[in-house]
């Protein structure tokens, strides 16, 4: 059988060909309720979450937010204090991690040193007693499929990063599982090979469409690798959605300012809504806001407000609200980003697309901003819908 | 020769050659500050290598060169020189095989199970429970007690009169263990293993600590259960310590002298008359000859066994 432009992902009678690799059928995963504590802190907080059946889902948040706990809680290496973990319709809070056929990535690669990559690869197969014949058909496939069939017979500490990545990812792949679970897999990778792997896994996903859990701390691996991003702080789910609601229609401050590159800037403000039209008077000037923003602010009725504004959404402008002092300049080639200062001592971020900027450091502009601003609570950071 | 013994003629070389140009002053200075650096080297080995030549390397070698003379069993008489003749008649002698059948036994009693069991009790106090601490300590202990004090300990425990083990085992009167031809080597082993377990413990708990969790966790969600685990990733990765225990228990054993002099002294009827203690009993009847061919022998076996060791098993041992 043919990997290439075979069946869709997902279509499954007990199996997929795929290159030689047969496909188990994908599963959901679901936390319900999950709560895990180390002693007086809490990791994961009322986690409740599903990934759909050949869903992948990133689990984003800075380090220290809990999503590793609530990866490492689904593939059984620590028990949840709290609240029901389903791969598929089944209860796995008391099954343990050897039981629960799902594969895991780690960001170390966790390769048997003492293996080679053959060994490596099959390692799971032996675990399962899967007939030598088998293993052989099994393993030599899915190295065909990831390039290593030339690497078979080296040493993990042998093989180049990307190379050990790919090890780790056979290693996952070649016992057809229920679901894998990815911790951070590319954060080992320079950025070029990071690059080029994202690229790779999301093929991966599309071809083999399994389930996939994936956590990492990088917000770009997050919008281009999964279908859905659930964001994470102190072990909190802020927000589950596509891609493009979660950067376009952020559920709170905290959300805002992770997703997105450079991040979103967020400033304190108070609506001024004496005229007709209203404006949110900020340090260094005023942002004025469209009919349907000022009706929502009427509607709220206080006059404090959490400002979000995208670097992307600022222009120098003669006739601009915001007077600020331009303090740094980073030239990345296909775009510019303008570090400026607000008379109050915050900064502003701008970024810049196409032509190079004349500006100049030291250089006192008027920005403007481009369509309604972000509008959060500024006790509980919650969007303020408009 | 080195860099530095070539440096001080190569860069003179230079200087003839080029005239005392400034090239060749700048390599001269170049040249020079390496042997300086090679000097100030070899003065720090200096003290290390001196230690050893005293008290090592000479002995070593007087002693291979003391088994050529025969000594007379009266100190005034002088030494005769005999050759390699000496080593031929020790060598082949029935004492000198069955001593050295005793130290086979010895070792093939004390390595294997000292091992395995050093290591178990590693895996047993891996184990994340409270007041593991408290296990650890216990069985590192032995490292801290010296083997006379072990030796009497054990002495007492198997006196057929008073011992709690003939108590133990219903042995009323007639002779005790260590008196008995059959159980007093296995008796001595058994004291052996005992003292070295806490050495084992350490060196195996360390390994184990040494291998990263995420293996492990790595092997079972691979679907290995916890018995599959150890032998397929915990034990080849702790093979290099598997491997140096093995080494430095076998030299050791070869070596075990303080505990069959405090509770055998080679007896009963030469059953745990080791080499070394061979070696002794000879040095002690004043027969330096003798002694100094079993001391070589000694010397040839271990270094053979070492050699054998390195040549053959450690293929088989994975150094992360």
């Amino acid at each position: 059988m043919n990997g290439q432009g075979g069946r869709p992902a997902g279509a499954h009678d007990g199996g997929t060909g795929l290159g030689g690799l047969v496909v188990a059928e994908p599963c959901r995963l679901s936390f319900e309720g999950v709560t895990k504590r180390f002693g007086d802190v809490i990791a994961v907080d009322d986690l409740t979450l599903e990934v759909a059946a050949g869903e992948s889902l990133v689990l984003l948040g800075p380090s220290g937010c809990g999503k590793s706990t609530a990866l490492r809680i689904m593939a059984g290496l620590e028990t949840p204090t709290a609240g029901v973990v389903c791969i598929g319709d089944r209860v796995v809070n008391d099954v343990d991690a050897k039981d629960r056929d799902v594969a895991m990535v780690f960001q170390s690669y966790a390769l048997y040193p003492h293996l080679n990559v053959r060994r490596n690869i099959e390692f799971p197969l032996r675990s399962r007693h899967v007939p030598a014949d088998e293993r052989a058909r099994l393993v030599a496939a899915t190295a065909r499929s990831l390039g290593l069939e030339a690497l078979l017979d080296r040493k993990p500490a042998q093989l180049s990063g990307g190379q050990r990545q790919r090890v780790a990812l056979a290693r996952a792949i070649v016992r057809h599982p229920r679901a894998f679970l990815m911790d951070e897999p590319l954060s080992n990778l320079d950025a070029r090979l990071r690059t080029e792997m994202r690229a790779e896994l999301a093929e991966l996903h599309r071809r083999l469409g399994v389930t996939v859990l994936y956590v990492t701390h990088d917000q770009v691996e997050a919008m281009t690798m999964g279908q859905r991003i659930a964001i994470l702080r102190d072990g909190v789910l802020q927000q589950v959605d596509v891609p493009r609601t979660v950067h376009d229609r952020p559920a709170n401050a905290f959300v805002a300012g992770f997703i997105g590159s450079p991040p979103m800037n967020i400033l304190a403000g108070r609506v001024d809504t004496a005229d007709g039209a209203a404006e949110v008077m900020v340090d260094g000037g005023s942002i004025p806001l469209g009919p349907a923003a000022t009706a929502a602010l009427r509607r709220r009725g206080l006059p404090d407000v959490t400002v979000g504004v995208r670097p992307e959404h600022l222009r120098a402008d003669p006739a601009g609200t915001l007077k600020v002092t331009v303090a740094l300049a980073e030239y990345l080639g296909h775009e510019q980003h303008l570090g400026c200062r607000l008379p109050g001592g915050g900064m502003l971020t701008v970024r810049l697309t196409g032509t190079r900027s004349a500006l100049v450091l030291g250089d006192t502009v008027a920005l403007a901003v481009e369509g309604d601003p972000h509008l959060f609570d500024p006790v509980d950071g919650t969007r303020i819908d408009v | 020769m080195s860099d530095a013994d070539l440096a001080p003629g190569a860069a003179a070389l230079g200087e003839m050659a080029a005239g005392r140009s400034k090239d060749a002053a700048n390599g001269h200075r170049r040249m020079g500050r390496i042997t300086r650096e090679a000097a100030v080297g070899y003065l720090f080995v200096l003290p290390v290598m001196a230690v050893f030549a005293i008290f090592v390397f000479y002995p070593l070698l007087r002693t291979f060169w003391l088994g050529l003379f025969r000594v007379a069993p009266y100190p005034t008489i002088p030494s005769k020189f005999v050759g390699l003749s000496q080593y031929r008649n020790v060598l082949t002698s029935p004492d000198f095989l069955a001593s050295l059948g005793r130290t086979g036994e010895f070792v093939l009693l004390t390595v294997p199970i000292g091992i395995v069991l050093g290591l178990a009790l590693a895996v047993l106090a891996d184990a994340r429970i409270r007041g593991i601490r408290f296990f650890r300590t216990l069985y590192s202990s032995t490292v801290a007690t010296s083997v006379a004090v072990v030796s009497v300990i054990f002495f007492t425990l198997l006196n057929p009169t008073v011992g709690l083990f003939s108590y133990w085992l219903g042995i009323k009167g007639g002779n005790g263990i260590l008196q008995s031809n059959t159980w007093a080597l296995p008796a001595v082993a058994t004291v052996t293993v005992w003292q070295n377990i806490g050495f084992t413990f350490i060196l195996m708990s360390a390994a184990l600590q040494a291998i990263p969790e995420d293996l492990l966790e790595a092997a079972r969600i691979d679907g290995a259960g916890g018995r599959s685990r150890f032998w397929r990733v915990t034990l080849p990765l702790l093979s290099p310590t598997v491997f140096f225990a093995a080494v430095v228990g076998i030299i050791a054993s070869f070596e075990a002298f303080g505990q069959i002099d405090l509770l055998t002294q080679g007896g009963p009827d030469n059953h745990t008359n080791v080499l070394i203690y061979n070696l002794y009993t000879s040095f002690q009847n004043n027969d330096f000859g003798k002694a100094s061919v079993l001391a070589a022998a000694l010397f040839v076996i271990l270094l053979a066994v070492t050699l054998v060791q390195f040549r053959f098993v450690e293929r088989r041992v994975f150094y992360g």
